[in-house]
């Protein structure tokens, strides 16, 4: 039932998983880089803000406009409307790392490179890995709208076309295709975060049995 | 191993002249150290102690070279102090924050040997060696917020001195920790002292704490912070918790300097 | 203000205005084609041909419609759901598991269900709102209602609170901030799922409007884009209304945040402070007191007048028993300090 779905599943997840990757590297890089300029930070501030408050499907229509209708135009949205989470998470994850850590990191004679590698970004990454979270929802989001409107190929092109002639079963089988989707990236997140961050849910489990 | 001290010829390792600390703070300028001035020789034990608020914390700040002092001179080695030199180690009182929780005990002992460039097979023989100092010759593989308080110290001390250097700075490093743990570590550094040779300047609100470890106590005054004067604690070494604190002239230091610590100068 | 507060938003004007200059300049010397983006002044100047019209108006009225009915409708329900479900140890086992997977499931999977049932009209717009607010935010306030500090518990049995005293006394200002964000976020969710009903659902709104404007043909271009800012305007908002309403509704909670020199607090105690009538609130930093503590999340909350003393719970504060504000070691954590004030 579910073979024409599972067809547009590998379209969809290829701009998904572009316009994801992009998207995690860019803002955590991006982040990093703000975080280490403090005029350039405070001066885009509002506007950094503005972008990641933006609902991203508005930009559909117009990212149809500059980039058409392939592959290019549905990776670039998903990168661009995905970026702002991580980007924001990034620099508020590092800004916040604990004064005594860095005083510590200092003490201790680390140059600047090895403090932001491996003392501010580890301090930070529970907080990264929140904003990778919601970054990968918007990211999903972003790849079934973006496929919706005029497009040849993907689940949302799929769904679009399965609703518009009353095709239910088309329509079940892509519903189901999206969710499995959905959840499959969901317990993949989750177990990836587990293991990089087995540490901070040690950390919290005993601080939470001293309470 | 006995260390020579001898103040009137050797450069001391520590060196604060008029040292003087002004922070812009909310309501306006607040100034933390006034006029901070002492030496700490080579191979001494000197504690900084005051009452709450004198800018004990400030001080070790200024001494480290996390923070410039305002006006006034702090040398380390003879040289002004310009950011944190490579010869000073740190034990911050609270191990909690300072030690990396994404890291083993021994990755965290290792870290400042790897920054110093030391190979791996030196590394592990110095981390071995400096957890075994600390009594935590097991605990290497763990993470430090698997440990208890007192455990965790340890490793922020071992982490300290790995890279053997000439200063040891400690901010009340014992205050977080309950009082029958507070005894080891105090015995600890002590022994810890010895073995490495190493200068320590140790911050505490603790009176007899301080006549315990120190060979000269730095007692500052309320804020903002002045030396109000320099006791020489001559009681003899090796110290002991029972046998020390028993001795008559324990109980002369301390009524001394509660009073100048209570005073309301 | 003073030119520290001001000295950033100098700065950001600064970077806004040569943005947009960028923007012009590069639309004038034709770098941007002027067929596929249009330049800044044809944007900034056909949003105000529709915001002194009365279209840019009833778009936004029609968007928000969608927008709160359905964060209504799935608020209140998440609320009250998330709250029995909380409160009963084995209705929350049996049900956490299959709320947590249609929490994973893309919203966006139900909306072509909604169209066919409902079709473009606002019912189908505020059902898939609700739908997609329901769900993380009944988790959250699940999350919220057990969290309760067994500390704080214990203490509210011992005071002999009970029933719906002990609900509105103790649980829902515990619960409080995690449901504050939850509804900040469901917000943002709310706005994002009203305008994909409205892009690609055929609702009316902002998103129906660039819809519009992009079948009109480049010559429309500058509406579309006075209406994608229009968008991002009416979500910051948004956005900006919740955080208003919870910093104020919360103003016992963050705002009390103390911060600090060097070393804040380093544990959690939950105490109870037995306040005479007209004492002031427990000070941190009072002259005497060690600095370099803090008080975090020091806030009395009224529980109950007890003996015609008034007695409230403190949700997180350093205390020692004596009344002063200090580190306390990690052994020596009191589970339960009576200050007298």
């Amino acid at each position: 039932m579910t073979g024409p779905a599972r067809a547009e599943l590998s379209s969809s997840l290829e701009h998904l998983l572009a316009g994801y990757a992009i998207a995690a590297v860019s803002g955590i890089g991006l982040g990093a880089a703000l975080w280490s300029m403090r005029y350039a930070r405070e001066a885009t501030a509002p506007y950094l803000y503005f972008l990641y408050v933006l609902p991203a499907p508005v930009l559909v229509p117009a990212a149809m406009t500059l980039f058409g209708i392939g592959f290019t135009m549905k990776v670039v949205l998903i990168a661009f409307a995905a970026v702002w989470p991580t980007l924001l998470n990034t620099v508020d994850g590092m800004r916040g790392v604990d004064t005594v850590k860095l005083d510590t990191s200092r003490a201790l004679g680390l140059s600047r490179a090895r403090n932001v590698f491996q003392v501010v970004l580890p301090a930070a990454a529970p907080q990264i890995v929140a904003g990778l979270r919601n970054s990968l929802q918007v990211a999903i989001i972003l790849m079934v709208v973006s496929e919706w409107e005029a497009s040849s190929d993907g689940i949302g092109f799929y769904l679009s076309n399965a609703q518009q002639s009353f095709d239910y079963v088309g329509m079940w089988s892509g519903i189901i295709v999206l969710a499995i989707i959905g959840i499959v990236a969901n317990l993949l997140f989750v177990a990836a975060e587990n293991r990089a961050l087995h540490w901070h849910y040690g950390q919290r489990a005993v601080q939470e049995v001293s309470r | 191993m006995t260390v020579d001290a001898s103040p009137e010829t050797a450069t001391p390792v520590v060196s604060l002249r008029q040292v003087r600390k002004v922070y812009a703070g909310a309501d306006g300028p607040r100034t933390a150290l006034a006029d901070i001035t002492f030496d700490v020789a080579r191979g001494e034990f000197a504690c900084v102690v005051g009452p709450s608020g004198a800018g004990k914390t400030t001080l070790l700040r200024c001494l480290a070279g996390l923070t410039p002092p305002t006006s006034g001179e702090a040398l380390f080695e003879g040289a002004p102090l310009r950011s944190v030199p490579d010869g000073i180690g740190v034990v911050f009182q609270d191990y909690g924050r300072s030690l990396f929780p994404w890291l083993t005990v021994a990755r965290n002992v290792e870290l400042p040997l790897r920054v110093r460039g030391v190979q791996r097979a030196a590394r592990a023989a110095r981390v071995a060696e400096m957890l075994g100092s600390v009594g935590l010759a097991d605990a290497g593989a763990q993470y430090s917020w698997q440990l208890s308080g007192g455990m965790q110290q340890r490793v922020a001390i071992a982490r300290a001195l790995a890279y053997r250097p000439d200063l040891l700075l400690m901010d009340e490093p014992f205050a977080s920790v309950d009082a029958q743990t507070r005894f080891e570590l105090e015995d600890l550094i002590l022994r810890v002292r010895d073995e490495f040779g190493v200068t320590v300047v140790f911050v505490t609100h603790d009176i007899d704490e301080a006549i315990y470890l120190a060979d000269r106590i730095v007692v500052l005054s309320r804020s903002p912070g002045r030396v109000a004067e320099i006791v020489a604690v001559t009681l003899p070494r090796p110290r002991d918790q029972i046998a020390t604190k028993a001795d008559e002239a324990f109980a002369r230091y301390r009524e001394h300097l509660l009073g100048l610590v209570m005073s309301r100068r | 203000m003073t030119a520290r507060v001001l000295r950033p938003w100098l700065l950001r004007l600064g970077v806004l205005a040569a943005a947009l200059g960028l923007w012009q300049g590069l639309s004038a010397a034709g770098v941007i084609r002027s067929d596929e983006f249009p330049s800044m002044t044809q944007t900034a100047s056909a949003l105000w041909d529709q915001a002194s019209t009365a279209t840019l108006w009833s778009a936004t009225g029609q968007t928000l419609e969608g927008w709160a009915i359905g964060l209504a409708i799935g608020a209140a329900a998440a609320l009250v759901t998330g709250t029995l479900i909380a409160l009963n140890q084995f209705a929350y086992r049996s049900v956490i598991g299959v709320i947590e997977f249609f929490k994973a499931i893309p919203v966006i999977a139900i909306l072509p269900i909604g169209l066919v049932l409902w079709g473009a009209t606002l019912t189908m717009k505020f059902a898939l709102v609700a739908f997609a607010v329901f769900w993380p935010l009944v988790i959250q306030v699940c999350y919220g209602v057990r969290s309760l500090d067994p500390v704080v518990r214990d203490t509210a049995t011992v005071l002999r609170l009970r029933g719906l005293r002990r609900f509105v006394t103790v649980i829902v200002p515990s619960a409080a901030p995690f449901v504050a964000t939850g509804l900040r976020v469901a917000a943002a969710v709310a706005l994002v799922v009203d305008i994909i009903t409205e892009l690609i659902g055929g609702g009316t709104g902002i998103g129906e409007r660039i819809l519009l404007a992009e079948n009109a043909g480049p010559a429309a271009y500058p509406v579309m884009y006075a209406y994608i800012v229009a968008a991002g305007v009416l979500g910051v908002l948004l956005a900006g209304a919740f955080t208003v309403a919870e910093r104020y509704a919360l103003h016992w909670h963050e705002s009390q945040r103390v911060a600090v020199d060097l070393y804040p607090e380093r544990t959690r105690v939950t105490a109870i402070a037995v306040l005479s009538p007209g004492s002031p609130l427990p000070q941190a930093n009072r002259p005497g007191a060690e600095p370099g503590v803090a008080l975090r999340r020091l806030v009395p909350r009224l529980v109950a007048v007890v003996g015609g003393v008034e007695v409230a719970l403190l949700p997180a504060a350093v205390v020692d028993p004596e009344g002063g504000v200090g580190p306390v070691g990690d052994r020596a954590r009191p589970r339960g300090a009576v200050l007298i004030a």
